[in-house]
């Protein structure tokens, strides 16, 4: 098998000791930066990214991997610990993730999340190595017709985020849809809702709405009960690593994140929190314990883990074959591969041969890295909990805001900031449930965009949804989940309110 | 950064320039890129940052992102902040132009001082391996025939490609205004739409497509420069008979109301940088062709490509 | 603080419900007054139009769920909450005058303390300016990330 050899040949190179530490650092640098709370792996990779230019190509290329991956992982000890994902792949972790932390078993969920991230981009990177030239000819062959089936497939799923009532659900989802309108529109430059303002003409960002409503409306919401029933979280209750039990709920649904997360990943328009979203309802639909969802099920942290980076290794599909970055952090790499005199596309895998199986095989080094270094880590993070309250909600307040100043720093997009925040708190105060704000902002968008791409393409015919045989299928999959149980589960939870 | 910041740190460096007339080694600068990280625009600020400090042009640059519409944002911030400043610049080109008109921006490339333009790329028209135009004049017959299914695929509505797609239906004989362009967020994903064979022909900058132009998978009919270039076969769409070019520039400003002299300054120095191997080397790595002009044929170059610009999206209804 | 709504409307989710219908009322206007039309195919106001009746049906959803007893909200610490909203003011303000990061994110973090009822505000301040000077340093000299400058961050 020549991709075999070749690894190899990558290997070879990588598994120097002055590599193995460059490796290490990147890895360590990429972990610390990456779990600052509202600095997502983009961001990191963007302010480690000159770090690495002062090595060797081959060096460089491998710590450049270790800040990569290590940012990937540092995102969701956060959302895990203190409930303030850096990004919006992190959201779903946070979901089940702050639960086990609040009731002491934020040990179990940074594992299972480290074990998780491990296996499934393991899993990814071999894909990438083997699959990646056969898979991008299937990914572009997805039409807009097909994005628009995927997005209804996934618009469905959210349901299993909106806890007890479908008609706050809703209206957290009609928020986050509305949310999304804000902006120029892409296809025609026609503004919608900005009043006249410039700095929304962008849209709404997706991370200042996440960190707003996670991080700031939290720590509101924290303070506004603090004097009344003190909620001190619980840094360590029972093991700090995973029991026998945790690994046997774990282990599957590090598998069918990996096996969702990796082919959506690498789709070009596909993107990471999607598949994230599926993998969670994926997981409450075959936990034996699906009463535990909403109260800290590890299947929840471990399934949309593995997801999240099985779909950043896929991520690297478009990126290295294609040349086309279809993420924030892919774009700041692809600037990085530029920098090394390496131009993604077709002709890589020719033209560069050797520096791409290293970073292949460095992309599995820096993975085995940040298992060595961070299940270690896991009895120290947790620790961040035993910091006192005011000082970890100011700490936290402090790094979250700076992220965004760092991204961006307008005055507007500060009281953007500010605003998601009090959203949050109000919301959490009548129990609307927050993450599907966030699948809102981001699904409408796409699926607006590429229903109207497809409607352009046809010159106004709706039936060319139908004619294209993979988006007829997953429209009916959309319309069958839609109506069949989903209806049947909302008719019922109504009923039971109306008790 | 704040107006009372930058007059302090305007007179820092006033200073710094009395005690030292030397030029550039003593620069400390700071430039806007208008737009987010991993864009257009912040790899060339960041480009020109590294240049400019590695050829002795300048001791410090600092690269400040302030995105947002289209480059619109962040000209509006400069235009304050940067007034008589001597430590600031600010990166934009075509597609700044364009988002000035179709945003109604309160501030324009005339409220800046234009020190130099950097570089220019070529777009380049290209249409899938298996599609049946062989040629640009296929392609026009087809624009010809049937404006309505001639599907274009490029970056986002009212920036560079999509003019240049206008501009070519115009010179087809079709109605510009009739022009079918599928709008994706970049040349990347307008890729995929081009290689799944979803869209007649896709317009990008020629850098981006390259990778698929030399292994067969897209079929380059045409570039949008005036001239060939050196080591791409697509000919202009002017030397095929097509009178339309367009060039994918980028630029450098100071702000408004500078003295002479500091504006004579920051010239010389990007006017060294741009001659220096390390910015060479930059152009060569990135992909990006040189298109240097110096401060005064850069202004009358703006005037020219903002009447041309407004004029096409006038006609394609994007402005007034 | 809600007292159980055993008689009339349960006011939260009524106010929310007259919320949703203004909202949706501002996308319908919006999308009205736009005025660049798609060539072929729907333009950009039919994605505003699906909102603005999504969100009118879950605004009428709210008026007939407000006929029914509600959640309570439970008891809150209105100063406190106060306080947080005032640690943001100080860090906007902050950046919007020019006075810089550290200072900003000094205010921000004493008063998210205070906010928790800490008394000590002096000692909170000095930790709130060691935290920031320290990240300000980290970012700006270790990874040239331009945070907002002020008076402070120019001593540098």
């Amino acid at each position: 098998m020549d991709a075999l050899t070749q690894l190899f040949h990558g290997f070879g190179a990588a598994i120097l000791p002055m590599n193995l530490l460059f490796a290490a650092i990147g890895v360590l640098l990429g972990t610390a930066v990456g779990v600052l709370p509202g600095i997502g792996p983009a961001l990191t990779v963007a302010l480690l990214l000159p770090v690495t230019f002062q090595l060797d190509p081959g060096g460089s290329l491998i710590m450049f991997a270790g800040i990569y991956y290590g940012g990937m992982y540092g995102g969701s000890t956060t959302a895990i610990l203190l409930n303030t994902p850096g990004e919006a792949a992190s959201v779903v972790t946070a979901l089940e993730g702050n639960r086990m932390a609040r009731s002491g078993r934020g040990g179990p969920a940074l594992a299972t999340a480290a074990l998780g991230s491990f296996v499934a981009a393991l899993i990814a990177t071999a894909g990438l190595a083997f699959l990646a030239p056969w898979l991008v000819k299937v990914a572009v062959r997805f039409g807009p017709w097909d994005y628009f089936g995927l997005m209804l497939i996934a618009f469905v799923t959210v349901s299993a985020t909106f806890g007890s009532s479908p008609l706050r659900g809703l209206t957290s989802l009609a928020l986050g849809l509305w949310l999304g309108l804000i902006g120029i529109d892409q296809l025609t430059g026609q503004t919608r809702l900005t009043f006249g303002v410039p700095n929304l003409f962008d849209g709404i960002e997706v991370t200042t709405l996440a960190v707003g409503l996670f991080a700031i409306g939290e720590a509101l919401h924290v303070v506004s009960r603090h004097a009344f029933a003190p909620e001190k979280p619980i840094p360590i209750k029972g093991s700090v690593w995973m029991t026998r039990k945790d690994w046997g709920r774990s282990w599957k649904p590090w598998l069918r994140g990996a096996a969702i997360g990796f082919p959506i990943g690498a789709l070009p328009a596909g993107g990471a929190e999607i598949p994230t979203f599926l993998s969670y309802t994926a997981e409450r639909k075959l936990s034996r314990h699906p009463e535990e969802f909403g109260t800290g099920a590890i299947e929840g942290v471990a399934g949309p883990e593995a997801a999240n980076n099985a779909s950043a290794a896929g991520s690297l599909v478009p990126l290295l074959t294609l040349g086309l970055p279809t993420s924030a952090t892919a774009a700041v790499m692809l600037a990085g591969f530029q920098q090394y005199n390496i131009q993604p596309g077709p002709l890589l895998f020719v033209q560069h041969a050797d520096l791409v199986w290293a970073l292949i095989a460095s992309l599995f080094i820096a993975n085995v890295m940040l298992l060595v270094l961070n299940l270690p880590l896991v009895g120290l993070w947790v620790q961040l909990l035993k910091i006192p309250m005011p000082w970890l909600y100011a700490g936290i307040l402090v790094f979250a805001t700076m992220g965004t100043i760092a991204a961006n720093p307008s005055v507007v997009e500060l009281l953007l900031l500010s605003g998601f925040g009090v959203l949050g708190f109000i919301m959490r105060r009548y129990d609307y449930p927050v993450a599907p704000v966030i699948v809102g902002l981001i699904l409408g968008p796409m699926a607006d965009s590429q229903l109207r791409r497809a409607l352009q393409m046809s010159l106004g015919d709706p039936m060319v949804l139908f004619r294209h045989p993979g988006s007829a299928i997953m429209i009916v999959i959309a319309a069958l989940a839609l109506l069949a149980p989903f209806l049947f589960r909302g008719l019922a939870a109504l009923r039971k309110e109306e008790d | 950064m704040s107006f009372f910041t930058s007059r302090l740190a305007a007179a820092c460096i006033a200073v710094a320039a009395m005690v030292s007339p030397a030029v550039g080694q003593d620069l400390e600068l700071s430039i806007i890129a208008p737009a987010g990280a991993g864009g257009g625009w912040d790899a060339a600020a960041r480009a020109l940052q590294d240049a400019m400090v590695k050829s002795g042009n300048a001791r410090s640059v600092q690269v400040q992102n302030v995105p947002g519409a289209g480059g619109t944002v962040g000209l509006a911030q400069f235009a304050q902040s940067a007034r008589g400043s001597d430590d600031q610049l600010l990166v934009g080109g075509i597609t700044m132009v364009g988002a000035i008109l179709t945003n109604n921006s309160p501030v324009d490339l005339s409220s800046v001082t234009p020190l130099a333009r950097l570089t220019g790329d070529p777009l380049v028209v290209v249409v899938p391996k298996a599609s049946p135009d062989q040629t640009l004049a296929d392609l026009t017959a087809a624009i010809k025939g049937d404006v309505a299914n001639t599907i274009w695929a490029g970056g986002s509505a009212g920036g560079a490609d999509h003019i240049l797609a206008a501009l070519i239906t115009q010179a087809a004989g079709a109605d510009p205004s009739k022009v079918n362009y599928v709008a994706y967020s970049g040349g990347g994903e307008a890729l995929a739409a081009m290689l799944g064979g979803q869209v007649t022909a896709g317009i990008s900058g020629y850098g981006e497509w390259q990778g698929q132009i030399e292994s067969g998978d897209l079929r380059a009919l045409a570039i949008s420069y005036p001239e060939p270039i050196e080591g791409i076969a697509a000919q202009p769409l002017k030397a095929q008979g097509v009178d339309v070019e367009l060039v994918n520039w980028r630029g450098v400003f100071a702000g408004p109301d500078i003295p002479d002299e500091t504006k004579a300054a920051l010239s010389t120095a990007i006017a060294n940088t741009v001659k220096s191997p390390e910015w060479q080397e930059i152009l060569k790595a990135r992909g990006w062709t040189d298109y240097y002009a110096p401060a005064d044929e850069f202004a009358t170059f703006i005037a020219s490509e903002n009447e041309r610009v407004g004029a096409t999206l006038r006609a394609i209804g994007l402005a007034k | 603080m809600q007292p159980p709504a055993r008689t009339g409307f349960h006011r939260p989710t009524l106010i929310i419900g007259v919320g949703l219908f203004a909202l949706a009322a501002v996308t319908w206007f919006d999308a009205r007054s736009m005025t660049i039309r798609a060539n072929y195919g729907m333009g950009a106001d039919a994605a505003s139009y699906f909102v603005a009746a999504f969100l009118g049906v879950l605004g009428a959803g709210h008026l007939i769920a407000a006929m029914r007893p509600g959640i309570r909200a439970d008891d809150t610490d209105w100063a406190g909450v106060g306080w947080v909203l005032l640690a943001l003011v100080g860090l906007i303000g902050s950046i919007w005058m020019g006075a810089g990061f550290i200072i900003g994110s000094t205010l921000l973090f004493a008063f998210t303390a205070r906010s928790f009822g800490r008394r000590a505000l002096l000692a909170d301040l000095l930790i709130g300016l060691a935290l920031s000077t320290l990240i300000f340093l980290l970012f700006n000299k270790l990874l040239q990330l331009a945070l907002p400058a002020g008076p402070l961050e120019r001593l540098f």
